[in-house]
């Protein structure tokens, strides 16, 4: 009993100094980015873009692949269902619906995760180990300004950028087996797909994919500095980053959800 | 040597704590212009620490820092850069930032820390890697460098701001003979050339006899014995005398006494 107590006791410490920790890291970022440059303490552009190729350019083969596949699958699966109804058409609606509001973000953000949240934890807590952070410290530099603010802008960037990419093939998945599998023409296709979907889903997909952004983002960075020992370290903390950032992607996907269509409705 | 006769750096009453275990307990050196300091101590005494302590990098549980006049420890974050400006460190690991060239390590404080033309920055750059012998290797990544290229890299990078004090972190530890003695020189050439205040932690008895004009040993989170090598030799303390003398601590088979240490280090 009272080892069950200890226990949730620690947890929520753990959690409290973790949510502690994050906040003092948001506020320096937001500092960094929305108040010090105006005093003359500049941002790191350079860094911020090439940041923004590795994180949106170079995602792009792979998340439109997957997208491409999913968005196939996704009509293969459902025209087994909606042909007994002799439904076929509203394949397009299915197919569109569900990219730009849930799965284009989704799987977006979860490839991402595993490609580039890992690495910012890994990047970051390879330098911590090697003590190049305190190399960066000694030299009167800030690592928030210099390794935190252009990873965080670039993600916040990149990010949605590839979401749209993601939803545009994904929907283009659907439309291929449409066409090809049951016969819908490409004009019949194209009108269904564009009376289905309003604004607001594809807002609603954006902002979250904004919102995934920010979780991929915190997680690596934070797991990075909380890296200590060597090598082994840093796999440790790189293995939590991806799975603590999964976690809160879908919860944040949850939360949305609800506000913007449940609670708006 | 004309310097002034005063203190770089004062270290008052530093006591550092990492959770419960208190590494060190109340340490006052004073450091001063224009001397090298070597520490001394076993492993695992916190001479890192301590040395880590004296640049900044961790905030003491209690005590100061004053760095040239300035109370280093209770400055604002921004007044702390200007400070740093004047420091430069080498580390145990030579930490260059490995996806940068060598040439960029180096141009990097400059980069950031002064308005120069980039034409001018590249030929400091230069002088400052001729300086350690590595004239001719801006284009390389640290990857292909050797352990002491790395870190005579380590030590151009510290020197690019024509700092006041410079911190070096085990600079000759894994390196052969040779090559921990280039570096000897080059820890003296900034003292003799430029004035350069040092704290130099090592383990290395031949560099210390070479390059100390003062030694501090450190031993269970105190200073022992401050002065010139023979002095601290002079010195009664056990520990001392041990050190010197380089004799084992007999090794405790009592399991029950060893688990003690562990758990409670005084
Ligand atoms: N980040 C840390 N967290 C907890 N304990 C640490 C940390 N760094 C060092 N220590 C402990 O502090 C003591 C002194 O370490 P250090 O200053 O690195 O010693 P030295 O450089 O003299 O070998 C050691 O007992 C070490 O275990
Ligand atoms: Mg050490």
């Amino acid at each position: 009993m009272s080892y069950a107590l200890g226990y949730i006791g620690r947890v929520t410490l753990n959690s409290l100094y973790a949510s502690t920790s994050v906040c003092v890291l948001m506020v320096d970022t937001i500092n960094w980015i929305f108040i010090h440059p105006f005093r003359g303490k500049g941002l790191r552009i350079k860094s911020t873009v090439e940041h923004f190729v590795e994180f949106g350019v170079r995602s792009v083969p792979i998340v439109a692949m997957i997208c491409f596949l999913v968005g196939v699958i996704i009509a293969m699966q459902s025209a087994y269902t909606l042909a007994k109804f002799g439904a076929s058409i509203l394949i397009a609606d299915l197919v569109s619906i569900s990219a730009l509001r849930e799965l284009a973000p989704l799987m977006t953000a979860i490839i991402i995760t595993g490609r580039n949240g890992s690495a910012i934890t890994a990047e970051i807590g390879s330098m911590k180990v090697a003590e190049e952070l305190d190399a960066l410290k000694v030299m009167g530099l800030n690592t928030t300004k210099y390794l935190v603010v252009p990873k965080f802008l670039a993600m916040l960037l990149a990010l949605p950028c590839v979401t749209l990419i993601a939803m545009l093939v994904m929907i283009f998945g659907g439309f291929l087996v449409g066409v090809f599998s049951l016969n819908i023409t490409p004009e019949a296709y194209f009108e269904e797909t564009a009376q289905a979907l309003v604004n607001k889903d594809l807002i609603s997909g954006l902002v979250k994919s904004f919102f995934f952004a920010l979780v991929i983002c915190w997680v690596g960075v934070y797991r990075g500095f909380q890296v200590t020992g060597g090598a082994e370290g840093v796999g440790k903390e790189t293995t939590a980053s991806v799975v603590t950032s999964i976690k809160l992607i879908i919860v944040v996907d949850l939360i949305w959800t609800f506000l913007f269509f449940k609670a708006a409705s | 040597m004309n310097t002034p006769p005063d203190n770089i750096i004062q270290v008052k009453d530093l006591i550092v704590k990492y959770g419960n275990h208190t590494v060190l307990n109340g340490i006052n050196i004073d450091v001063k212009r224009g001397e090298i300091l070597v520490i001394l101590g076993g492993s695992g005494s916190g001479k890192s620490t301590l040395l880590r302590n004296m640049a900044g990098l961790m905030r003491p549980h209690a005590g100061h820092v004053i760095i040239d006049q300035q109370n280093f420890t209770a400055m604002s974050h921004f007044d702390r850069i200007e400070v740093r400006k004047t420091m430069g460190m080498c580390f145990q690991s030579s930490a260059l930032f490995n996806s940068m060239t060598i040439g960029d390590n180096v141009a990097m404080p400059l980069r950031e820390h002064t308005k120069l033309e980039e034409s001018t920055i590249q030929i400091m750059t230069r002088i400052k890697l001729e300086q350690v012998g590595l004239g001719g290797c801006e284009n390389h990544m640290p990857d292909e460098l050797s352990g002491g290229m790395k870190k005579r890299a380590g030590l151009a990078r510290a020197m690019a701001m024509d700092p006041k004090i410079i911190f070096y972190d085990e600079p000759s530890a894994g390196l052969d003979p040779i090559v921990a003695a280039e570096i000897d020189t080059l820890i003296l050439d900034m003292q003799h050339a430029f004035g350069v205040s040092s704290i130099v932690v090592t383990h290395e008895m031949e560099s210390v006899k070479l390059i100390a004009d003062r030694v501090c040993m450190l031993h269970k989170g105190k200073v022992i014995a401050l002065g010139t090598l023979d002095e601290v030799q002079e010195t009664d303390h056990p520990f001392v005398q041990q050190f010197f003398a380089r004799k084992p601590n007999p090794i405790d088979h009592n399991k029950e006494n060893v688990l003690e240490s562990l758990t409670n280090p005084e």
